[in-house]
């Protein structure tokens, strides 16, 4: 059989960067195939994607050797129109792809382009609207919808030009659960159409299990190509390439299993675990629960109280409705729940930015509508989803001096704050830098080393792991996690769970703008129902020691409970 | 909240033709420099919020009333200083002078009703189908819509910056006028970074979707010119010639005012 995509010695070299993004891949990929692509952060996945429709070598300005065929056809002959009929392409950014004032118009835009006849158009709109689950969304404006509904939409229309190849570029990186789940349904529907050929960039390995072939990209080459199933026992590799393993598939490879037998799902693991006749000692677990109780009572007085509180927004909406929450000095507590649940709201709160309708919040003793955005402050750090929200100086020093200096500080002790908090953040010595030269996870740290000199005592970071590949957020969450140990107050606002079952400490889940559940870690994620009902999941290890009696929160813990026969 | 204007409303006005609409607009524009009397001024006013009360698409006035406000107060007091006319009114203000500056923000005021009036029923995609059945290319027609998209755009990625930087205890109301635009660096920056960024991401979007594959493209939205939009031309020049007319006639002018 002829491939549908075939590529050979691809080597690519954007303009005024020395090292190639693409270094050399040789790949093919047959009809109807699903194809996932995986890797650390500058890899080349992206460029992979964008060399697949012509953008490389047309739209981008670079370097290109080797060849790129689709449908037997070379990229380098056609422009990227043409073969935009044959490949369809998803960004990441579904913000910046949707343009047209309602649903409908969005999707008919691609077919316009090809002068499809109107009442095929009508067709071809009811029918992918329909296969993204939109329907009787025609109508509405993009802006209007979830985050889950617009990367929905923007998958919409691209099917609506009817490719033949669908390429989704991290379609769920910046999506909540709920919105996840969206789009792995329809990549899952996709997948059993044997005229759609399938290609994902992805992050999040436990979905990647149904996935005909892993490729895993390092440094613009191809490391593996084999079968999915295969890949993911394969767990030196992946943590080599900065991919997380399956959980329960690494807790089965530190035991000591061959790779070949390893389990892949919390299901498979247990009826491995029980075969093998291994037990949780209960004794084990309650040292953990213990541990837990004792850290608790080494937290100070509370720093944040909420109380009564509801908040209404201009246009009506209510999107808290009687919270009360207490935050203690030194707790690490994660703000869960789905997008649109309150949780950014509540936040905003706590440094001022948003006033209470109904009750109050004091920060250190002191209700918040007395204090200036300022003065607040300066007891509570927020780190913003985005670095690029707030960067704007030429040097990474510069970027990190702006909160002392506009509070007046004087050289010195704006300079050992600066070093200071460059430190902490392990970029120092590097404070000459351009901080729009640096990678994301970098930029990040900047963000929130400008936000640590100031020295507040509680941080909020709404997403710190967003578009981090696996080993950029544990080198985050360490830093984070060292703050906390130093003293500092953390709140994060995260949809990953595993990130809250290995950092948090205590965890709030939100739901229609109301506390659904809220205790340590360990007690909530151990009511897997509850969560579920509020749209969220916990990781697989989490699961696999729920179904095996005992909530257990990281791979580590697993191992320490665990009673051989 | 919704940055972009445009109310999704089916009503007469909504219902014309994207050309009509544009004529439309471009009348309203020219109607209010006919005249110079204020009492006619307020004729036009009370015309096109009649058109928008029609379009029911006032509650936009909502959002800009205090634009319209600051217009009105600061054009009418500024005239009364600088112009001058031959009734003293109080200290050294004239009759003629005050009424020439509140001519002129009726004016300013009514073009901006106008405009808003357009933006609240016509949808980017009608101004770009106007635009093409005007005999104006699709590339081009493309590019004035998406200008229009553009704005509303950056004014929410500009929202959220400027939350981010106050939270970074960014004050942008202090010290004098070079300072204060300084204060906004921290707010020009990102947005500017942040609208390139995802405009180079909308328009490799573009091309993905075969923006520009061939000659010939067609549209989802289906316009016409129908009897009713000739109507409404034909009344509206009917109007525009018959307003000119009365002015050459001596009507609506003011007399007595000089600069």
């Amino acid at each position: 059989m002829k491939p549908e995509v075939s590529i050979e010695g691809l080597v690519y070299r954007y303009r005024g960067q020395q090292k190639p993004a693409l270094d050399g891949v040789d790949l093919e990929v047959a009809e109807g195939e699903f194809v996932v692509v995986m890797g650390p952060s500058g890899a080349g996945k992206s460029t992979l994607c964008v060399s697949l429709n012509g953008l490389i070598p047309h739209f981008f300005r670079g370097k290109m050797e080797g060849e790129v065929r689709v449908g037997g056809r070379s990229t380098r002959e056609g422009r990227v129109g043409e073969f935009a009929q044959e490949v369809g392409l998803v960004f990441q950014d579904f913000e910046a792809q949707l343009f047209s004032t309602n649903v409908a118009l969005e999707v008919a835009f691609g077919p316009e382009n090809f002068a499809v006849e109107r009442e095929e158009m009508v067709r071809r709109v009811e029918s992918v609207l329909g296969q993204v689950r939109l329907e009787g969304f025609e109508n509405r404006t993009p802006a209007t919808l979830s985050g889950g509904q617009k990367q929905r939409l923007a998958i919409a229309s691209v099917l609506a030009i009817e490719p033949r190849i669908l390429c989704l570029d991290e379609p769920t990186t910046d999506l909540d659960p709920i919105g996840k789940l969206g789009i792995f349904e329809i990549a899952e529907d996709l997948k059993d159409r044997d005229d759609v050929t399938l290609i994902v960039v992805e992050h999040e390995t436990e979905e990647t299990l149904d996935a005909d072939r892993i490729i895993v990209l390092r440094e613009g080459q191809i490391v593996t190509d084999r079968p999915a199933r295969e890949v993911l026992r394969d767990v030196e590799l992946l943590q080599e390439s900065s991919v997380m393993p399956l959980q329960v598939t690494r807790f089965f490879h530190e035991m000591g299993l061959w790779q070949g037998q390893l389990p892949l799902t919390p299901e498979e693991g247990v009826v491995e675990f029980r075969r093998r006749g291994w037990r949780m000692s209960p004794e084990r677990h309650k040292a953990l629960v213990e541990a837990d109780a004792k850290r608790e009572e080494g937290y100070g007085e509370p720093v944040i109280e909420v109380e009564g509180l509801t908040h209404r927004y201009p246009n009506g909406v209510v999107a808290l409705e009687g919270v009360d929450l207490s935050v203690r000095r030194g707790e690490f507590l994660a703000v869960l729940g789905q997008n649109g649940s309150g949780k950014t709201t509540l936040v905003k709160h706590f440094n001022g930015l948003l006033k209470p309708t109904e009750g109050t919040v004091l920060v250190g003793g002191e209700d918040t509508t007395k204090q200036g955005l300022r003065q607040l402050g300066q007891t509570v750090g927020y780190v913003f989803q985005n670095p690029d929200h707030q960067i704007f100086s030429d040097t990474v020093f510069d970027e990190v001096a702006f909160g002392p200096k506009i509070r007046d500080m004087d050289e010195g002790e704006i300079k050992e704050r600066v070093e200071e908090a460059l430190a902490a953040v392990s970029l120092d010595g590097r404070g000459d830098e351009d901080p729009f030269g640096l990678t994301k996870g970098e930029r990040q740290r900047v963000a929130v080393a400008s936000v640590l000199a100031v020295r507040p005592e509680v941080l909020i970071l709404d997403e710190p792991t967003t578009g981090l590949d696996y080993a950029e957020q544990r080198s985050m969450m360490d830093l984070v996690r060292r703050l906390n140990e130093a003293g500092s107050t953390i709140i994060a606002v995260t949809h990953t769970m595993w990130v809250v079952a290995e950092y948090a400490h205590r965890a709030v889940v939100f739901r229609g703008g109301k506390v659904a559940l809220q205790g340590t870690v360990r007690e909530v994620f151990a009511q897997e129902d509850d969560l579920r009902e509020a749209s969220l999941r916990p990781p697989h290890i989490v699961s696999f020691g729920n179904a095996l009696g005992y909530p257990v929160l990281s791979v580590e813990e697993m191992l320490k409970v665990t009673e051989e026969a | 909240m919704d940055p972009s204007l445009y109310l999704d409303r089916d009503t007469f006005v909504h219902r014309l033709d994207p050309r009509t609409k544009m004529f439309l607009l471009l009348g309203m524009f020219a109607l209010p420099f006919v005249f110079l009397d204020p009492l006619y001024e307020l004729g036009v006013l009370a015309l096109v919020l009649f058109f928008g009360y029609l379009a029911r698409s006032l509650a936009n006035l909502g959002r800009i009333w205090f634009i319209l406000l600051a217009i009105l107060v600061i054009t009418t007091i500024l005239w009364s200083i600088v112009g001058s006319g031959r009734t003293p009114l109080f200290l050294f203000v004239e009759r003629e002078a005050l009424l020439y500056g509140f001519s002129t923000a009726l004016r300013i005021i009514i073009t901006v009703i106008a405009g808003m009036i357009f933006l609240s029923t016509t949808r980017n995609e009608e101004v770009a189908i106007g635009l093409v059945r005007l005999g104006i290319p699709y590339r081009f027609a493309f590019a004035v819509s998406t200008a229009l998209r553009l704005v509303p755009t950056i004014v929410t990625t500009g929202l959220t910056i400027g939350q981010a930087q106050r939270s970074r205890g960014l004050d942008l109301d202090s010290g004098n006028i070079i300072q204060r635009i300084r204060n906004h660096l921290p707010l020009l920056v990102p947005v500017f970074v942040t609208t390139v960024r995802s405009t180079n991401v909308f328009s490799m979007a573009l091309e993905s979707k075969g923006f520009g594959a061939g000659s010939r493209r067609t549209f989802f939205l289906h316009t016409a010119m129908g009897r009713r939009d000739v109507l409404v031309i034909v009344a509206f020049a009917a109007l525009l010639a018959g307003c000119i007319a009365l002015r050459l006639a001596g009507y609506g002018g003011l007399e007595g005012f000089t600069r």
